[in-house]
């Protein structure tokens, strides 16, 4: 019934969200027409420049606030900001890498078993809130974690939060409200084989 | 209104560079003159008993004795240096217009020459305080006064100036100068504090100098409340220095101060950019610095000992050398440390791809990007591919970045 330890559960990290500071102004112009790969957007004020390298896209502003957008992890977060620092060094820029903070971490998970969402919302009722006329999925949160977590019907869950150990941890920590949930036992033992394979 | 705050709006003035022409450029009158006829017409009271003697003593390019002539009401011709007029004189010009002195104070006859006028602002300098001072400290108002009074009547082209430092009310002829300044700086540099009393059936009707025509229309009302304040021609005060008399109280700075103060206010580089955009100061507290500086960058004062070690890591960006060395001293300022030019960031993979001869001059219709694909729509351009020249009238392109 519950084989939680069994089940080797990958969560893989799809967006890593953080914001830095340089602690000096920025000309965007300058960067717009001086940098490589940006995207100037003039009417909302920002800079948008993309690294190949880890990619990441960075929205940037006049101010000198930064934030580092599309990493895997939170080091290749930390590693894609600090490059992206430096390239603003080298255009002139007297950049201090100053408050480096991973504000979002997006990660999704998939479980070998679908999942009754109704049931579910029933009995986890302050944390799950289901309105499946507005979005198929219930809308799972862990206050303490300050994480969310959405459930779908097959098993498919996308975790938010502001680290990827608050998510980890999420991850945890719902498994066994869902795994009570799955359809019928034997039925998923079969998919999760069968997911299994096609990995 | 004039009377209000004329330090204030003499302030604006100044820095509005209105005035710029007259005051930026010492050859001009820099002190208050007043259009004369060739001939000066003195009558002299007889409480003027002290009017030629200081004119000679100061006065070393000047024959006192033409003065002396004057001093009995005998016409006076008027001699090529400033002539040193105390108090209680009363002038009349030959077209009949009487001014009434009441305050000690210098007629200089400017043809238009820088040269003439310098003497006066000298010998104003030796000059110590006017034996005869009437009056409380100078009170430019009535200056000022009188420049509106003389302005109102219109001031036309006078062939000779008479530098009054009036300080009292008094029908001022032909203001002549553009500003407060102007009016301020006669009576400063003729070391006259005491309001001097000039008839005001005076008008100005003579030519002025060279320098007067150019004054004549902005002077005016402006002069009024400029003069009204010692302040005024303290700080305004251009081509000329302020003779220290003494009881006036008022400092008699050096007039050359000029507007030059006023630039530095001025010459801020406006941004364009960003504007709404609160910089990261909070902590810094840069915000003075953050707005003015569009270009380059701002160093503050609590930074500036870890943008110096950053700047050394600037130094040798190009070399993927580390100089990690930085690191130690940094750590203590800021708690994350500065980048370093090879320790973390290395160089950008790949930075010569523009370095190619196939280019494309076009216009553009739209240019689309999804994630990483893009796509051209190009109109009316040249296309240099492969060495060969292309034109096209329309042109669509997709890649990927």
């Amino acid at each position: 019934m519950d084989a939680d330890s069994d089940v080797a559960l990958d969560i893989l990290i799809t967006n890593v969200v953080c914001v830095f500071r340089t602690r000096c102004h920025l000309n965007l112009r300058k960067i717009a027409l001086e940098g490589a790969n940006v995207i100037y957007k003039r009417d909302v004020g920002k800079v948008l420049m993309k690294l190949r390298k880890p990619r990441i896209t960075a929205t940037i502003w006049s101010s000198g606030k930064i934030i580092c957008t599309g990493a895997t992890s939170e080091e290749e977060a930390k590693f894609g900001a600090r490059r992206l620092a430096r390239s603003l060094q080298k255009l002139g820029f007297q950049v201090i890498f100053t408050d480096f903070k991973v504000v979002n971490v997006l990660a999704v998970c998939n479980m070998p078993f679908e999942i009754r969402l109704p049931e579910f919302t029933k009995n986890n009722r302050p944390h799950a809130s289901y309105e499946p006329e507005l979005h198929p999925a219930v809308c799972y949160r862990i206050k303490s974690l300050r994480a969310t977590l959405q459930i779908f019907s097959t098993g498919s869950i996308t975790v938010t939060g502001p680290n990827v150990k608050a998510v980890a941890t999420a991850v945890e920590q719902i498994y066994p409200f869902v795994f009570e949930k799955f359809f019928s036992q034997i039925r998923n033992k079969d998919m999760y084989i069968r997911s299994r394979e096609q990995e | 209104m004039a009377g209000d705050n004329p330090v204030l709006w003499e302030t604006k003035v100044l820095q509005s560079r209105a005035t710029e022409d007259f005051f930026g450029n010492s050859i001009r009158l820099p002190f208050f003159t007043l259009p004369l006829p060739h001939t000066l017409h003195q009558t002299l009271q007889s409480s003027t008993a002290s009017l030629v003697v200081p004119a000679s003593r100061t006065l070393p390019g000047c024959t006192p004795a033409e003065l002396d002539t004057a001093r009995s009401g005998a016409s006076f011709a008027f001699p090529g240096c400033p002539i040193y007029v105390p108090a209680g004189v009363t002038l009349q010009t030959a077209s009949g217009q009487l001014y009434k002195v009441n305050v000690p104070i210098i007629v200089t006859q400017t043809s238009g020459r820088p040269s003439a006028l310098q003497h006066p602002v000298q010998v104003l300098q030796q000059l110590g305080p006017p034996a005869v001072i009437q009056g409380s400290v100078p009170q430019l108002s009535p200056c000022s006064l009188q420049a509106a009074a003389e302005r109102s009547r219109g001031v036309d082209a006078v062939p000779q100036q008479l530098t009054v430092p009036a300080c009292g009310p008094v029908g001022r002829k032909n203001l002549g100068n553009a500003t407060s300044d102007g009016c301020a700086p006669p009576g400063w540099e003729h070391g006259v504090r005491s309001a001097a009393l000039l008839s005001e059936n005076s008008p100005c009707a003579h030519g002025s100098g060279a320098a007067f025509p150019s004054w004549a229309a902005p002077a005016g009302p402006s002069a009024e409340p400029a003069l009204s304040a010692p302040a005024a021609g303290r700080r305004r005060l251009l081509g000329g220095s302020l003779p220290a008399a003494g009881p006036q109280g008022t400092p008699h700075h050096q007039v050359a101060l000029s507007s030059q103060l006023t630039d530095d206010d001025i010459n801020r580089i406006i941004q364009v950019d960003g504007t709404g955009d609160a910089s990261s100061n909070e902590e810094v507290g840069n915000v003075r610095d953050a707005e003015e500086n569009e270009f380059l960058q701002i160093i503050d004062a609590g930074d500036l000992k870890v943008l110096e070690e950053a700047a050394d890591s600037t130094s040798s960006e190009d070399s993927t050398a580390s100089s990690s060395d930085d690191e130690g001293p940094e750590v203590a300022l800021v708690d994350e440390d500065p980048l370093n030019s090879g320790d973390d960031v290395s160089e950008q993979d790949v930075p010569d791809l523009f370095d190619t001869d196939n280019v494309i001059v076009c216009q553009y219709d739209k240019i689309h990007r999804n994630k990483n694909k893009w796509k051209f729509y190009l109109k009316d351009g040249v296309m240099c591919f492969g060495g060969r020249d292309y034109v096209f009238a329309k042109a669509i392109g997709d890649a990927e970045w």
